[in-house]
Parts: structure tokens; sequence; C-alpha cells
């Protein structure tokens, strides 16, 4: 019954264009932009950089499954998929499922650039390692998307997704690394998802395992916004 | 303590009640039950509560004191046993998805549904199947939605006025479907504000208002209940006060020159009348539908004046 409902929504959520280029266009434009600029040859700031993307894209495509969810809210298909069978735990599952199908192919696509149009190069289980480290620690974003998703309406979700994208992707140091960063900041910096979550990308690029501080602060958020996406579900039952 | 469930009605409401804000009684008291196998029209005009009343038995929303249940269980359970399919009334089609896609996915969500095809079929849609949901015109996306409802093969379908975007030959059609469902033995409760769909598709029919059932019977039945027969005169002018005290009339009406009275007994209100000579162009008719409904509805102060 949820792969049947995750199957539909994934479909659902890649048949939007406007999903498709905001999600994989846009990071894997950003990274070629980036790296490109400058006329040297970096290859670590590149392969930096595309852990960064890619961690950037995820985030993007996890949190504007909140959107979705917003607009299900208001056309009015949550309130069908209520009086199906499923229940609520299976619709919000089935609908978390979907947010880590649908951040895959914006990790895919900024590797693949990396790797075919940059030159990046690692081992084979390298690669592997940095898209499944990359779309499991997604999972604080998508459950942060389902939250903003479930609370509240579709224009403010759109806003809200935007502000928590932007914010944490400059403040995680996705964007510009963090050793630019003045020192409150980058100790700031430390403490968000984004960064922990771009961290796990680096260690495996580097051949190393991730730190436990970065798995307990990735952890810790997503024990966070899965409660904040439960709590967001059960208070929209009433409403929606 | 064990209860048959089988001979539990499909629906029961027990004194529900559902207010919004301070003041809004949407469902103020209903009681009513729904034997397996019925047709139940919900009639009443925008804002009577029809669909307040049904948002709580589908257990989208909880009432605030009394209790509703399906099947002699909560609505919540009954839905996730597969025994109840709606078709809501509000919202925009699902973007992005097929016909096909979506009817069958609905059908997978259910643990006995009829064939996809079947539906499909039922609903008027074969020819659609491949087409997207948000592609598709009113009346196509309304008989979408009655797939939808349809396609779980549950024994409880509620439809919240389910023909409201149908042209005529469409509304045929679909009340040609929604019959041979329900002769299935299946229970169908549809809210309607068309008194004519009431009429023909419902056995039985509960006229709401102000979140209240004012009556509830077969057509027959709230004909009677509203007054047996319409007499109605010229009056050239005559004086209008003294029609409310003739034997019988419930109530009356002042359309121009005619006066329409509502009475329980047509031989003594004809009587009266001739004694006072007042019967030019004199007609004597069953009321209608129409005339039950809007006597049940209205408030005395609005164009019809009732009496006693």
């Amino acid at each position: 019954m949820i792969t049947a409902y995750v199957r539909l929504e994934v479909r659902r959520t890649l048949r939007d264009a406007g999903f498709v280029i905001s999600t994989i266009g846009v990071p894997v434009m950003m990274y070629l932009l980036f790296t490109n600029l400058g006329d040297g040859d970096d290859g670590a700031y590149k392969k930096a950089a595309m852990v960064g993307m890619a961690a950037y894209g995820a985030l993007g495509a996890a949190l504007s499954l909140g959107t979705g969810v917003a607009e299900d809210k208001s056309t009015g298909w949550l309130r069908q998929l209520r009086i199906t069978p499923m229940t609520p735990r299976q619709v919000v599952t089935g609908r978390a499922l979907t947010g880590s199908v649908v951040v895959l192919p914006a990790i895919t696509g900024v590797l693949v650039a990396g790797g075919l149009a940059n030159g990046v190069r690692m081992a084979a289980w390298q690669w592997g390692a940095v898209a499944v480290t990359l779309w499991l620690g997604s999972l604080p974003f998508t459950l942060l998307g389902l939250g903003n998703g479930y609370r509240l309406t579709a224009q403010t979700t759109g806003v809200v997704n935007v502000a928590c994208n932007l914010g944490l992707a400059v403040v995680g140091g996705l964007w510009f690394p963090v050793v630019l960063f003045p020192d409150w900041l980058r100790t700031v910096s430390e403490l968000t998802p984004t960064n922990r979550f771009a961290e796990l990308g680096v260690a495996v690029t580097e051949g190393t395992a991730p730190g436990a501080a970065t798995l307990v602060v990735l952890l810790g958020w997503a024990a966070l916004f899965g409660t904040y996406a439960a709590v967001s579900y059960r208070r929209s039952a009433r409403t929606v | 303590m064990t209860k048959d469930l089988r001979n539990e009605p499909a629906i029961a409401f027990r004194a529900a009640t559902r207010t919004f804000g301070t003041a809004v009684r949407a469902v103020d008291g209903i009681d009513l039950t729904v034997r397996r196998g019925e047709t139940v029209a919900l009639l009443g005009r925008n804002g009577a509560g029809k669909s307040t009343a049904i948002a709580l038995l589908l257990g989208l929303d909880e009432p605030d004191s009394g209790r509703v249940e399906l099947f002699g269980g909560t609505p919540d359970r009954a839905v996730a046993a597969g025994r109840v399919g709606a078709m809501l009334q509000e919202g925009r089609p699902v973007p992005r998805v097929t016909v096909h896609e979506l009817v069958a996915f609905v059908a997978r969500t259910y643990p006995a549904p009829m064939p996809v095809a079947e539906a499909l079929a039922l609903a008027g849609l074969g020819e659609l199947a491949g087409r997207r949901v948000d592609e598709l015109s009113g009346g196509q996306t309304q008989r979408v939605r009655f797939a939808v409802a349809l396609v779980g093969n549950p024994e409880l379908i509620v439809l919240d006025e389910p023909t409201a975007a149908l042209d005529v030959e469409a509304r045929q059609e679909f009340w040609h479907s929604m019959r041979g469902y329900a002769r299935r033995g299946n229970t169908v409760l549809f809210s309607t504000h068309y008194l004519e769909e009431a009429d023909a598709y419902a056995d039985r029919i509960v006229v709401l208002d102000s979140g209240r059932i004012l009556a509830a019977g077969t057509s027959e039945e709230l004909k009677r209940a509203a007054g047996g027969n319409l007499v109605s005169f010229d009056l050239a002018g005559g004086p209008t006060e003294w029609l409310g005290l003739l034997p019988g009339v419930t109530s009356y009406e002042v359309r121009g020159d005619r006066a329409r009275l509502r009475t329980g007994d047509s031989d003594g209100t004809v009587r009266a009348l001739a004694e006072r000579d007042a019967v030019r162009r004199l007609e004597v008719t069953p009321v209608s539908l129409d005339d039950a409904f809007l006597a049940l509805t209205q408030s005395p102060l609005t164009t019809l004046e009732t009496v006693r």
C-alpha cells in the first residue's frame, strides 16, 4: 500500500518541471559556475564544492517536498487520502519515503557534473559512499519540509522553505567554505544540520569515517524535525 | 456483551453537534439512522450543515458532543477497514496524475476493490483513462471523483453534492450508475440541493436546515407533513388578513393578486372560500416537494406566513 503511494507521489513530483529544474538544474549550474569562475585548477576545491553542492541540491529537494504537501492540502488531496483505508502514519511515512527518493536525482546530478565536467577523481566505493551518505543524511531536511508543509499554507510554505533553504545553506557553509567565516559564525555553523550534513560527504571523500559529533548533531536535528513533522500533521488533521 | 455487528445500521448520528467558533452551530443535535442498503438524500440549501454532517460521518471532523457511528464502530475504524468510499465536494483535481494511475492507486489501498477497468466504465471514464486528471473538464473531474469513491467496492458510499458540476445528460448517466451500485445492496448517502434528485433517487429524504433535521421520510411523507394541498385563487384586490383564519389553512402566501393557501383540509377551506364568494380561478393541487421543502425550511418572517 505504501509502495503504491510512494510510486504515485514520486511520479507526481518528477512530473513537476519547476521541481526538476530548481532541485537538479540549479545546483548543477551553480556548481559548474562557482568552480569554473576562477582560472586556477584546484582539484581539492572542486571536490569539496561538489559535495557541498550535492548536499545543497539534496537540501532543496527535501525541503520543496513540503511545498508539494502544502499544495496537496489546498487541492483536497490530503483530505481524499484520509478517507482511503491508508492510516495517517502510512501517509506520512509514504511522503517521507517519497522525499528520500526524489533527493537522489539532485545528488547524482551534481556528482555526475563533478566527475564528467570537472574531472573529480575518487575511488569507486567513495562515489557510492558519498551518494549514500548524502542520501541518508538528507532525512532531517525531508522531515523539516514535511513539517512546514503540514503546518503552513501553500504560499507560506514556499516562502519558509526558501528561507530555511538559503539560511541553512549559507550558514552551514554549503555555498562558501566555512574557513572564510569569522570565528563566531564558524561556531554557529558547526551546530547547523547542513554543515554536519556536508561534513558527512567530505569525510567520505577524504576516506575517513564521519566524527561522532557529526552523527550526534544530525541525529539530534532529525529527532527534532521528526517531532515537528508529526506534531504538524496531527494539527493539520483537524483542518485538512 | 456481544453485539452482532451485521445488524448495526450503516450510519448512526446520536445527538451529534459541531460548533465553529462561538456562534455557528453547523450541526446542531442530529439524530439519524441509515439502515444498510438504503439510499438517503440529505437535502438542504447552502450552509444548512450538509457538508459538516458528511465530514463528521467520514471521521474528517469530530462532533463536539454526541456520537457518530458507522457499522456500529467509529468512522475511523470503518474507513480503515475499507468499508467506506466518498466523493468530496471541494478541492481541485490532483495535479500531475493520469486518471488510471489515480484510480488504480486508490484501488490498491482497499482490501477488496473492484477491477479498475470496471470502476472506470461505471463512471464513464473508459476513454479518458490515460488523460491527466488536471486537464479534464469539470464534469469529467466529477466522474473521476466518482470512480475514486467507487473503486474500493465499499459497502457505504457518501457523495457530497455529486452532480454539482454536471450537465443534464451527465447527471442522468451518473444516477444510472449510482442506482446500479445501490442495487448491489450497498448503502448510499448523498447530499444535494436539487429537490428532483432527492425525489427521484432516494428511498428517504432528510431535510436539513441550520444544522437541524427538520423532517425525514419518503417524498410522499414530506409532502403530507407540509400540509397536504395547495388552494389558490385570485384575490381581485380583496383583503388578505382573513386568509390565515380559514379552516385547515396552515400557511398562506400572496403573489401579485393570487393567494396560495396551504391546507390540511382542502374541502373545508374551499367551502369557506365559497361562502365568501372568493372562488375566482380556484385551483386545488397537491403540494409539490418544492413547496414542502419551502414550507419546512422557510422562516415565518420571509415570504411565507405561518399560522399556528
